[in-house]
Parts: structure tokens; sequence; C-alpha cells
């Protein structure tokens, strides 16, 4: 089987030669792009670079997906936040994040610009997409990535006055939520336009450790629920930290794949959602890939496989220091299994 | 009304996170003369601490936490207001707190600024985003006895073995109490760079320098 059949076959719920390995988020490294020749910052906004350091996860790594884009910038861009470079204080270059000020606030008005798609860098991943459908189409699933709603809703208005209006006027979120839902939506059509196969929606800002679980069920589900019928490609969720509260209605929103953290409990994953929806998730990024060695890898996958993990992953982004090593190590299990 | 009335109806009002009904109990309060220093110790800052606990044990969420914070702050303004200079709390000890040059997060350590604050400390919150300089300053200004950094980020987290060799340089070093925080530090980490030690929540930040500071 190549990795396209390999992940196919598990998301058809069926028998596949072995466990798949890919990065539900950006599985970039500094090491990887010394290995391809491509590097940041013009990873995040050209496509062609894009396409070549997202090609590394296959070439590199021995990964059974690539996936772009690489930072959680794209939408929040095209709807007018500013965004901050990855340049660290040692002068490496990193992951750009969404800067402050904020381009909104609650009691202002938003719409979905027309232009939507041709703003910011979004041309650029989709060239990304193009390019890496081309190359790799039929060896290799090519995951497009979008934001969640209530992720780019915090761009938007900036964390803080988001998590305390969620408490003390949640209705004011509705405008922003919804067109944050449609800008994702928008995006990940036009990705699926472009050539990706699996459409995987970040949402970091739904987790618990963020909002309360009252808060996702009561606004976060309908909104995603709707991207999700909107997308006709096998979709991934990803929501950081523990999930644990919040697990049984991410399994209603219409993802295929639930990508959790190892801080969450497969088991209960499973328990509360049943036996059709795909769980993948692995190794902590930061703890334990950033920080220890394989061994330490080895253990953590293994735990996590016999959690009920279908598709081995990095729980959340790789840190770009991340050693190679302990990637490819990921990858020797899940040939194991 | 009993004075362990007052207490309670303050606590409830931080528990309801309801930021008008606790100014409204601690300006009654006063009318009502009821010793301001007693309102903040045994109504409102235990109010926080319980939503502190509840916020460990995951039963209150962090924006349930972070409007309580700004209720207790608004009531705490007005009950310092009327408090004699002579009757002001003595503070535990200083302490300079930011989020890393890079770094943009700053609601975990604006929790544990607001939970320090009610444990005693005078805590001078630098904000995020925060150039190594600035800390060095700010302690250098405000004498500050410790200095607590938090980075959200692998890539920004650098920026707290920058400080720990930027304050060894200023010769501050021995001088002040060094806590790193944020979703990346552990103890393994805080041990690799010379810091004092990492916090891993408020509770665990508070009980550790406690520690620290006996």
């Amino acid at each position: 089987m190549n990795a396209k059949e390999r992940v196919m076959a598990v998301l058809n719920h069926q028998k596949a030669d072995r466990m798949p390995c890919f990065g539900a988020n950006s599985t970039v490294t500094y090491e990887q792009m010394e290995k391809v020749q491509a590097f940041w910052p013009e990873g995040h906004g050209n496509g062609e670079i894009m396409a070549k350091q997202a090609m590394a996860a296959y070439t590199v790594l021995g990964f059974d997906a690539v996936r772009v884009p690489f930072s959680q910038t794209f939408e929040a861009e095209a709807l007018g936040c500013m965004i901050k470079p990855g340049r660290a204080v040692d002068g490496s270059e990193g992951i750009p994040g969404i800067d402050h000020p904020p381009p909104f606030k609650l009691d202002d008005s938003i719409e979905l610009p027309n232009d939507f798609l041709s703003r910011g860098k979004i041309p650029e991943l989709l060239k990304a997409v193009r390019i890496l459908k081309k190359e790799l189409a039929d060896e290799i699933p090519v995951v497009g990535g979008i934001i969640g709603p209530f992720t780019i809703a915090a761009a938007l208005l900036d964390m803080v006055p988001l998590l305390k209006a969620s408490i003390k006027t949640p209705e004011k979120m509705r405008p922003f939520l919804e067109v944050a839902e449609k800008a994702g939506t928008a995006l990940a059509q036009a990705l699926i336009e472009a050539g990706a196969d699996i459409i995987c929606c970040e949402d970091m800002t739904a987790s618990p450790m963020l909002v309360s679980p009252p808060t996702y069920r009561d606004y976060e589900l309908e909104y995603q629920r709707k991207q999700f019928e909107s997308i006709s490609v096998p979709k991934i969720l990803h929501i950081c930290g523990n999930v644990d509260k919040i697990v049984d209605w991410m399994g209603q929103t219409g993802a295929d794949i639930l990508s959790l953290e190892p801080k969450a409990s497969g088991k209960l994953a499973r328990e509360k959602c049943g036996s059709d929806i795909i769980l993948m998730g692995g190794v902590d990024t930061a703890k334990t890939l950033y920080l220890k060695d394989t061994h330490t890898v080895i253990q953590e996958c293994e735990k996590t496989i016999a959690d009920g993990i279908q598709i081995l992953a990095p729980g959340c982004s790789v840190a770009p220091g991340t050693p190679m090593e302990n990637l490819l190590a990921m990858v020797e299990v899940a040939k194991t299994h | 009304m009993e004075k362990t009335e007052w207490f309670q109806k303050a606590v409830q009002t931080i528990l309801d996170t309801d930021e008008d009904a606790a100014k409204e109990i601690a300006a009654k309060s006063l009318e009502a003369g009821m010793d301001p220093l007693e309102m903040i110790n045994q109504g409102f800052t235990e109010g926080i601490r319980k939503m502190g606990d509840l916020f460990e044990r995951g039963e209150v969420f962090l924006p349930g936490l972070i409007v309580a914070s700004e209720a207790m702050t608004a009531a705490v303004e007005i009950l310092e207001a009327a408090l004699p200079a002579e009757k002001q709390q003595e503070k535990k000890g200083v302490i300079v707190l930011g989020t890393v040059e890079g770094d943009i997060h700053d609601i975990g350590k604006g929790i544990i600024a607001t939970m320090l604050r009610v444990h005693g400390y005078e805590v001078h919150d630098i904000g995020r985003d925060v150039p190594i300089e600035k800390f060095i300053e700010k302690a250098k200004a405000v004498n500050a006895d410790v200095i607590g950094s938090s980075a959200m980020m692998t890539t920004t987290q650098i920026g707290q073995r920058k400080l720990e060799q930027a304050l060894k340089n200023a010769g501050m070093r021995d001088k002040v109490i060094t806590m790193v925080g944020g979703a990346v530090a552990t103890d393994h980490w805080a041990q690799r760079i010379g810091s004092d030690f990492f916090g891993e929540s408020p509770k665990d930040t508070i009980m550790k320098l406690e520690e620290f500071l006996k």
C-alpha cells in the first residue's frame, strides 16, 4: 500500500497494511528545511517554497500525508488582522502569529469580504496545494489546513475580550463566529478545488483550557457542524489540550477524525463518540518530541496507541527545533502496528 | 447586617463573576462602617481564592476566572481608596512579571499576577512581548525580589534563558528569585536554564514562592 491507500483505508474503516503516521498540524522543522533547501520565512508565504517544505514530511520523514500551511494566520490576515513575523529573539525564523491590537471590537459589525480568497497569502497557499497535488497526487494525501470559528474570532477580537464576552455577553460573539465559520469554509472549499484530499480544522481557542465547555456546546458546536457539512472531503478536527470535557460534542461536529493531544483520553473519546470516529494523536510536541529522546517518544506513542489511537501523529504543531530522529522514531512505531 | 454576612456577600459576588454587584457590596459595606481591610481579606480575596481553587479543580474555566479577577480588582480598588495610609498591608515581596519578547500570550500571566496579588505580593505586570532589558530595568526600579517570565511557544522560550544570562551580566542574579511559567515550561527547563523554579499553576507557583521567600 502506498501512503494514500493506507490513509484512505483507515478512513474507510478497512484494513490497512499498517498504521499511518502524519501530522494534523505543521510538522516542518529546521533540519527538514536544510534537507530540502527551502526555508522560513519564505515558506510561510510563497507557494512554491511552502510546497517544497510540506513535501519534506513525505520525502524526509516518511510520513503518510503532506500538510500546508504552517501557521494559523491565513484567514485572520485576510479578515484584517496584523501579522507578527515569526522571527525569534535569537534571530531564528519561527511561526508567524497574530499581532495586537486586534482589528475589531465586540460592538463592531463584520462581514466576509467578497475578495476574501484573493487576500493576504491565501493565493500562495492555494498555489502550494496545486503543486503538491500535481507532484504527489497518487502517492500521498494532501491535507489542507483551516482555522476553526472560535480561534478566528479570538484573532479578530483578541483573546481576553472574547473570553470575557463568552461569560458577559455571549450573543455578541455570534456575528464574529458566523463570519469566522464562513471564512474557514470558503478557504476549505478553495483548498479542495486546488487538490486537498483532507481538510484539517485547527481550533485551539475552543479548548477547555480557554473557553468553558458549555460555551463550546452552546456557541461553537453549531458553527463547526455547519462548516463541516459544507466540506465534501474527510475532515480532521484538532483542538489542543485536554478536551475530555468537550470530546462528546467534538464527535457531533461531523468530523471524520479527531486529533487529540496525549493530555486527552483516547479511551474516553472512543466511549463518547462511538466506533465510527477515527482517532489520531500520539506524542506531546513540546514536552516530549521537542525536549526528550527517541526512547521516550516510542514509549509515549505505544501508550497512546494502546489508548485507541488509529493514526499516529504529533499531538499538535511540531516545534521547528524538534530533533528529526524523534519524528523518524514515530514512523518506526507506526510500522510495527 | 453581621460582619460575616458582609463577607459572604462579597465572596458570592466573586463566585457569581458579577462586577457590578461586587462594586456595590464594597461601597455599601463602607457606608455600613465595615473595616475595608477586613472586607478585602475576608470577603473579596476569599472569593477569588475560592474561584482559584475551583479553577485548579477544573470546575471553573478561564473566562470565569478572568471576569472574577476583574470584579475583585474593581471592588478592592473601592475599599483601598478608603484605607488610611498606615493601614495599607505589608507586602510579602515585590514581583516583576512579563511575557518574553516575541510572545503575545498573556492570559496565564494575568491570572498568576492576580493570584499573587491576592496572596499579598506587590506585582508589577509589565505586559506581553517584553524585551529582556525591560525586565531588568523594571526589577531595578521597583527593587524586585522576584522576576517571573512566561513563554507559551518553543520559539520564544529562549527568551527565558536570555533573561537568566542578562541578570548575571547585570550582577543581579543573586539578588532575585527567578521563576518561569507557560505552556512549554517544565521543571527540567527551569533547571536547564538556571531559573529557580517552574510554576505549573497559580497554586504551585504560590507554594514554591513561599518556600523560597521563607
